[in-house]
């Protein structure tokens, strides 16, 4: 009886220093570089945890965000298109308070700039940020909670040991070559990697007018399209865009935001107005009121690219109904640079007038 | 309130464990009132809004089994008292956890748009299962008079409550009123904390590990081929870890409390047979539906064909058990033909040559855990349409990705499959045998039990390190 209670108070205290040890590898190596920076550093693709240590470790002066549709934008385009020191903190499927509270992170600790792929969906789902299981405030914010949640973790803990070996020289290369493989979540050797297409990526293979098509009619099918409008309610999109946009905007007066709508395919549009006009009609009304709420804000510029013909009626362009190639990537960093597209404040609405008469005109060809 | 998450292991059980064993030095009794109240504080965390339907419920089968056990019925009061107790169980069992689906039925039938929005209350399938057993063996005269302390313990056992394991009265009962049980006994409290950290770091390291791979056959719009069978493999170890690890768990907290909890798993994917694996799978269940339905319904003893008939039917039943939509309809249905054709298979072939015994086993895993994971797809699926164009994708090689990520994902079921057929299972590795009442013997002494105890504490503290979010555990849901 004594020996087993005697193991027991072992196998306890064993268990805390098993721990602590882990607790002290994560604090070490450091795998989100929230505690110091490092040149050795890996990077991972599950950027609402990444982006914690990216704003904290890298320099910069601007933050692009945005959801999968500014997904794939490489920082080192971003940085040679605009001329600044960028930083990707977009994030799929994610709200307008998970960005507006990532963003107001970056912009304390330095951001000047802000580029927002603003979608009007990001609007529909808010929930409280404080309360969010998949975006922690507290890592964000580095609170007690937060750290020891970061230290005592199992997964940063494998990912920690996973880092070790693979800073042994004999293991350096081979590592680092399977790690792409492997089931760890820090594979990534050059920030400018996070979620990129590879620069050899076959983009016809995976943007194409079939594949586009394909998506209109998924989501255009009578049994599903009356997910087009699940969760949208005007009132409720306009709350949220008050409270996550144009909070976050006056409350930066220093702050430059360069906001834009995407070019979505209008197959997008199309298929709101065949399957659930009243979700059309709530994204238009929406868009028409945060266009003229933001070209009132004097830190703002608006650039709507919903209209652009030559590339939202080439299907080509597109994976499926809204995101668009890397091709398009590309030139939309050239109209943000050039201000091409940018909504003149005096006529607010005239590229979304334009983007109606198109949905209205558009008959959809069978392939 | 969970098991894998901070203020129930380091707040409520140590505290639960205290009060038991300091109120077992004065009594009986008062360990068991206390462990009874733990158990519905421990329900009401989070469930608070369903513990009067759960106490309803205990005093609804305690007040009919008293009838059944005590008062001096005749054999057509006795039939009527069951018939009311069994339905009334039921009724309330249909209520909340059938109504809505029902209601769906009437309108896609009807075209009506009738709307029905009742809260299912954790737990509810267990408890009520378990006290069906309990007035059905009270009708047979299989149950001694139970004291209401006792018999609410049973109910609200909080290791067992919310997703089982399905307990038996008459084991538990028993263990709850022996007095040797409320002395704390530092090997069973040794053995239990190991065995609960076997089952933490089942939970929290393997099955929320590889639960993130489950959306590429799940959430995908059209899922390749790859995609679909890694998706549903990794759904399929998923389960096994999350069900086995709550199992483990609640075994591992009922030891430190002196209790023996009935074996759920005992390695089921090493199965060779679909009648193997209802042996090793969710053992409680399978034990529950043949005693309380199958052999009710005739068994096997009218004949092949009601044989097939009566084990499609509780088939039928047991996937509806799990939940109240088609897809577990489609679940029970294929288990139902898969164990229509096992037997079918023995009865044609009842001895196979001894040659053919061993290559013979090996093709029955293999069909066998393939039949399982074709059937865990309609478990899984949000619809049976959305599980048919997942079936689909596996049956199509011709799109296949295998990118970085699938490339990946495969490595992480690879390790996950050798986890599961070559390591030994919780049992095994403790000793623990349910039926003697035996644990932890096969432990090795001396100079190996530092390293066992390294172990173990290896795996505690990963079990705990795991724990992140609120990580429910997929049976609460039934």
């Amino acid at each position: 009886m004594r020996g087993s209670f005697t193991s027991l108070k072992r196998l306890l205290l064993a268990s805390g220093l098993c721990l602590l040890g882990a607790a002290v590898l994560t604090y070490t190596v450091d795998p989100l570089q929230l505690f110091r920076p490092s040149p050795q550093a890996f990077y991972s693709d599950d950027t609402r945890v990444q982006n914690a240590g990216l704003i904290r470790s890298q320099s910069f002066d601007t933050a692009f965000m945005g959801t999968s549709l500014a997904i794939h934008f490489r920082q080192s385009d971003i940085d040679r298109a605009l001329r600044v020191q960028s930083l990707k903190l977009a994030m799929t499927g994610s709200n307008s308070r998970q960005q507006a509270f990532v963003l107001d992170q970056a912009i304390g600790r330095g951001a000047r700039r802000v580029i927002w792929a603003m979608d009007d969906f990001i609007f529909v789902d808010a929930a409280d940020i404080e309360a969010d299981p998949y975006l922690s405030v507290d890592l964000y914010r580095g609170t007690a909670k937060g750290i020891a949640s970061y230290l005592f973790s199992a997964a940063m803990a494998k990912e920690s040991l996973f880092s070790l070996l693979r800073s042994v020289p004999p293991l350096q290369q081979p590592l680092a070559r399977a790690a792409p493989y492997l089931p760890v979540k820090f594979a990534l050797d050059d920030v400018d990697d996070i979620y990129a297409l590879p620069r050899d990526f076959d983009i016809v293979r995976d943007y194409n007018a079939g594949k586009t098509l394909a998506a209109f009619a998924y989501i255009t099918s009578p049994v599903r399209s009356r997910f087009l409008g699940e969760g949208y309610g005007y009132d409720a999109m306009v709350r949220h865009f008050e409270q996550d946009a144009v909070g976050l905007i006056t409350r930066h007066p220093d702050v430059t935001f360069d906001i834009y709508f995407p070019p979505y395919s209008i197959l997008q549009f199309v298929a709101m107005r065949d399957a659930s006009p009243q979700t059309l009609k709530i994204v238009t009304d929406l868009t028409a009121h945060v266009a003229q709420r933001l070209t009132q804000l004097p830190n703002v510029r608006l650039h709507d690219f919903r209209a652009i013909k030559s590339v939202t009626h080439d299907l080509n362009n597109y994976s499926d109904v809204i995101h668009h190639s890397p091709v398009i990537d590309a030139k939309v960093l050239g109209w943000l640079a050039s201000g091409e597209y940018r909504v003149d404040p005096k006529r607010p609405t005239a590229s979304l007038d334009e983007l109606k008469a198109q949905i209205e005109a558009y008959r959809v060809r069978q392939p | 309130m969970l098991f894998n998450s901070y203020p129930f292991i380091l707040l409520f059980l140590p505290a639960a464990l205290a009060g038991y064993f300091w109120l077992g030095r004065r009594s009986n009794l008062t360990p068991v009132i206390w462990l009874a109240l733990a158990s519905l504080t421990f329900y009401a965390i989070g469930n608070w809004q369903f513990v009067a339907l759960l106490l309803l419920s205990i005093a609804f089968n305690y007040g009919v089994g008293h009838l059944l056990i005590v008062a001096e019925l005749v054999p057509s009061q006795r039939k009527t008292a069951l018939i009311l107790g069994v339905a009334g169980d039921l009724l309330v069992l249909g209520i909340f956890k059938y109504a809505g689906f029902a209601t769906e039925n009437v309108n896609a039938l009807f075209g009506t748009h009738l709307a029905v929005h009742i809260l299912l209350p954790v737990g509810i399938s267990f408890y009520t299962f378990t006290q069906i057993a309990f007035l059905m063996d009270a009708y047979r005269g299989q149950v001694a008079a139970y004291a209401l302390p006792h018999y609410a313990l049973f109910v609200t056992y909080f290791p067992h409550l919310i997703a089982g394991p399905i307990l038996h009265h008459k084991d538990m009962i028993p263990q709850f009123e022996w007095e040797e049980s409320k002395r704390p006994h530092a090997h069973l409290i040794l053995c239990g904390i190991i065995i609960f950290a076997i089952g933490l770091f089942k939970k929290t390291c393997l099955a929320d590990g590889i639960q993130p791979l489950v959306a590429l056959a799940f959430e995908a719009r059209s899922p390749s081929f790859d995609q679909a069978w890694l998706g549903a493999l990794a759904y399929t170890f998923q389960l096994y870890f999350d069900f086995s690890g709550y199992s483990d768990m609640a075994i591992g907290i009922s030891l430190m409390f002196g209790i023996f909890l009935p074996v759920n798993f005992n390695s089921p994917y090493k199965a060779t047979s679909i009648v193997e694996f209802w042996r090793r799978w969710h053992m409680t269940l399978s034990q529950f539906l043949r005693d309380y339905l199958y052999i009710p319904l005739g068994g096997n003893r009218r004949g092949r064909v009601l044989r097939y008939v009566n084990l499609m039917l509780t088939m039928l039943l047991g996937g509806l058990w799990h939940g109240a939509a088609w897809t577990f309809v489609a679940w029970g249905a294929l288990h139902g033909a898969y164990l229509c054709v096992n037997h079918a298979f023995n009865a044609l072939m009842p001895n196979v040559p001894p040659l053919l015994a061993r290559p013979g086993r090996m093709i029955g895993a293999g069909l066998t855990f393939l039949a399982v994971v074709i059937a865990w797809v309609f478990f899984r699926a949000e619809s049976v349409t959305w599980a048919l164009r997942v079936l689909h994708a596996m049956a199509d090689p011709t799109n296949i990705v295998f990118g970085r990520e699938e490339i990946a994902a495969l490595v992480q079921v690879a390790i996950y499959a050798a986890l599961v057929w070559l390591a030994p299972n919780t049992q095994k590795i403790m000793g623990y045998d349910h039926a003697s009442r035996r644990v932890g013997e096969s432990l090795p002494a001396g100079r190996m039990r530092p390293l066992v105890l390294s172990a173990a504490s290896l795996v505690l503290a990963f079990g705990i390190l795991g724990i992140q979010s609120h990580s429910e555990f997929i049976y609460f849901r039934f």
